[in-house]
């Protein structure tokens, strides 16, 4: 137990020791190890590192990247003078800590207002170059890249480097929404209308062509027919003028009397006769026939 | 004071590199390295413990079985789905791939954190009313145009590291740093295309440029994040709008009514012309040989007569004028009227004489106009007379 004792005392002792003159960093963070608060050092590797045991001092900063992402949407105004609310993230870095602990403390607080400050001011000064139209899609990359770079530029005094800015949303005001409604509206209707015309156009346009087409086929038709009966008329008027040519006088006589009893085949046909006829001469004197 | 790294992990490195099958020497080596340093006087230390110097034996068991529980908290396991990120004094060394149980130099030389890789997460985009900034769904168009569009991501990660180590994520599954990159860009995408290509025919482009952006950003922040898929969920325009909009939805339904419409009556009225045509021309050749038909019987009919006639004309005429004139009397009403014996004006009641003859078509009395008509030569004068008579009677 006797050399126990003095063997944990010193193993304490030692870890101690070690334990001030030893630190780890993570991969995630920078160390500034400072000395009677100077900086002496920037440590950028992670792993172990050593310090002088009571006079430094090891402050760490996060190395990864970060977001300001902004809560409330800013109002900007854009050439047109129309408001819009734009909602935008930043993302950066610390790359030069020793400036940016010179510049900014360690409170990154200042650091966010100073980058915030600037970006909106930026984009304040970019929108109200542009349309609502550009600053939504026809700029809309040139705006975050001119912005960024600006950014950068300034953060760069404070060892910061913005990655990126993005405009998130533009949105419009209520009061511009309520009359963007109504235009849309508007636009709706007018193409609900456009489809409904050309729907009836293209609908007449098809019962015009069948009721053409009707009428052709039918005169075609009626071309047809009538030559067919033509055809017919002229070889029955051929076969009769043929047959019939060969005794005229016979042919009156006998579609005559065909003709008398077509004519005279009702008994409402009322003949109103001069017994004085030929047909009666027998009826008076029967012998009228032999004096003839 | 960086010597001071690979002096406690040199040796052990050098061996390490294979990996797990080292294991032994590692420990060794730790073993060795704890010894001398807690022994101080660097006394061999298995030998020692096994010499035994009274009292200390106790000490020494405890002091190795903490010595076991400390190396076994090296000790961890690594799901299928999982990464483990080493730390060495929090430096990166390496990811463990491979799934089991697996050790690491215990606290504080290594430390391990453990990634979900493979597990799908998905974020909402664009719930509709979010509470804290109005509506989060609506969105500007190219056209300036509003629509409302939800989008839902899936996400898991390809490097552990790159997540663990290189943005400040506010939760561990990195939500925030996914939904910053989905909003700007579906309203990116959304703000460069027309509000009708939006809504009809773009969905499916919009998803994948989305996707294609997003991933392209959290590439560019080194998240280590992969974008599996993105669904545009919904897309709408917003409700103040939506009745113009379905109405212009409508009116695409009606304009393809209509035509069908027109259609349906063009189909109905052509096929109808083709078959009067069709009729048409039915009747006409059958009027064509009906005509030529009868023209021909005619013709032949009167040839023969005609060839019989050439051998008697004069019987056969008088034949056939007597033939018919006996047919026609036969069949009318007669009034016979002497007009040289009788010169003055004669009323004849046709209308009763017709009124008579309709009658006369009744079975009852026709056979007595028949029997009177059929034999007009030799009794002429008894019914036309009489008729005459009682006509010559009502007329004065």
């Amino acid at each position: 137990m006797n050399r126990i004792m003095p063997l944990l005392a010193a193993l304490f002792l030692g870890l101690f020791i070690f334990s001030t003159t030893f630190f780890t960093l993570d991969q995630r963070k920078y160390a500034v190890v400072f000395q009677f608060s100077e900086a002496v050092r920037v440590i950028k590797d992670p792993g172990f590192h050593f310090k002088i045991p009571l006079l430094q001092e090891v402050r760490y900063f996060d190395k990864r990247i970060q977001t300001i992402d902004e809560e409330a949407p800013a109002r900007i105004q854009t050439i047109e003078k129309m408001n819009v609310k734009a909602d935008s993230f930043i993302k950066y870095q610390i790359v030069d800590v020793e400036k940016y602990y010179k510049a900014v403390g360690v409170d990154e607080k200042k650091a966010v207002d100073r980058l915030r400050n600037t970006v909106n001011n930026m984009l304040r000064d970019e929108f109200g170059k542009r349309t609502v139209q550009d600053v939504i899609s026809g700029q809309r990359d040139e705006v975050m890249n001119l912005v960024r770079k600006v950014a950068d530029a300034d953060a760069a005094r404070i060892g910061v480097q913005v990655l990126d800015v993005r405009i998130k949303r533009v949105e419009l005001e209520d009061s511009t929404l309520n009359s963007v409604y109504e235009r849309m509206q508007s636009e709706r209707k007018a193409v609900a209308s456009q489809l409904r015309a050309e729907g009836s156009a293209a609908a007449e346009k098809i019962k015009a062509d069948a009721d053409k087409q009707r009428e052709v086929i039918l005169a075609d038709a009626y071309n047809q027919a009538q030559q067919m009966k033509g055809e017919g008329d002229a070889k029955a008027a051929a076969i009769y003028a043929e047959s019939y040519g060969k005794n005229p006088e016979f042919y009156a006589f006998y579609k005559s009397l065909d003709a008398y009893k077509q004519s005279f085949a009702k008994k409402s046909d009322v003949m109103v006769i001069d017994p004085s006829a030929d047909f009666f001469k027998y009826m008076k004197n029967p012998r009228a026939g032999s004096g003839k | 004071m960086s010597q001071n790294d690979p002096q406690w992990g040199g040796g052990r490195n050098k061996g390490n590199n294979g990996g797990p099958p080292d294991l032994e020497d590692i420990f060794r080596s730790i073993t060795d390295k704890f010894n001398r340093l807690v022994g101080g006087k660097g006394s061999p230390s298995n030998p020692s413990s096994m010499n035994g110097n009274g009292g200390s034996t106790g000490a020494l068991v405890i002091a190795a079985g903490l010595f076991v529980l400390w190396v076994g908290s090296g000790v961890y396991v690594v799901d299928e789905r999982e990464n483990a990120v080493i730390t060495r004094f929090g430096k990166y060394t390496k990811t463990v791939e491979n799934a089991g149980l697996n050790w690491h130099l215990p606290y504080p030389i290594e430390s391990r954190e453990i990634v979900n890789v493979t597990e799908l997460r998905s974020l909402e985009v664009g719930v509709r009313g979010a509470a804290a900034a109005g509506d989060e769904s609506t969105m500007l168009t190219g056209d300036q145009n509003i629509i409302e569009v939800q989008l839902e991501v899936q996400y898991n990660l390809n490097s552990a590291r790159d997540f663990l180590f290189n943005n400040r994520l506010t939760d561990k599954d990195g939500r925030d740093v996914v939904k910053q990159a989905a909003e700007t860009a579906i309203r990116e995408v959304v703000g460069k295309n027309k509000v009708d290509y939006v809504l009809n025919e773009g969905r499916g482009k919009i998803g994948e440029d989305t996707k294609e952006m997003i991933q392209e950003l959290l590439t560019k922040y080194q998240t280590g994040i992969s974008v599996s898929r993105v669904n545009i969920s919904d897309v709408q325009p917003p409700e103040q709008v939506q009745a113009a909009f379905s109405d212009a939805v409508k009116a695409r339904q009606d304009r393809a009514r209509l035509i069908n419409e027109g259609t349906a009556y063009a189909n109905d009225v052509v096929p109808k012309a083709s078959g009067m045509a069709a009729r048409l021309n039915e009747e006409a050749l059958g009027y064509r040989q009906q005509v030529v038909a009868r023209a021909e019987g005619d013709a032949s009919r009167f040839r023969q007569i005609a060839a019989e006639y050439a051998k008697a004309p004069q019987v056969t005429r008088d034949r056939m004028y007597l033939d018919t004139m006996q047919t026609v009397y036969q069949n009318t009403t007669k009034v016979m009227v002497d007009q040289k014996a009788n010169g003055n004006l004669l009323y004849l009641p046709l209308d009763k004489l017709m009124q008579m003859n309709a009658q006369g078509e009744s079975p009852a009395p026709a056979p007595a106009v028949k029997a009177a008509v059929e034999a007009p030569a030799p009794q002429p004068n008894e019914t036309p007379a009489a008729r005459n008579d009682r006509g010559q009677r009502d007329g004065r």
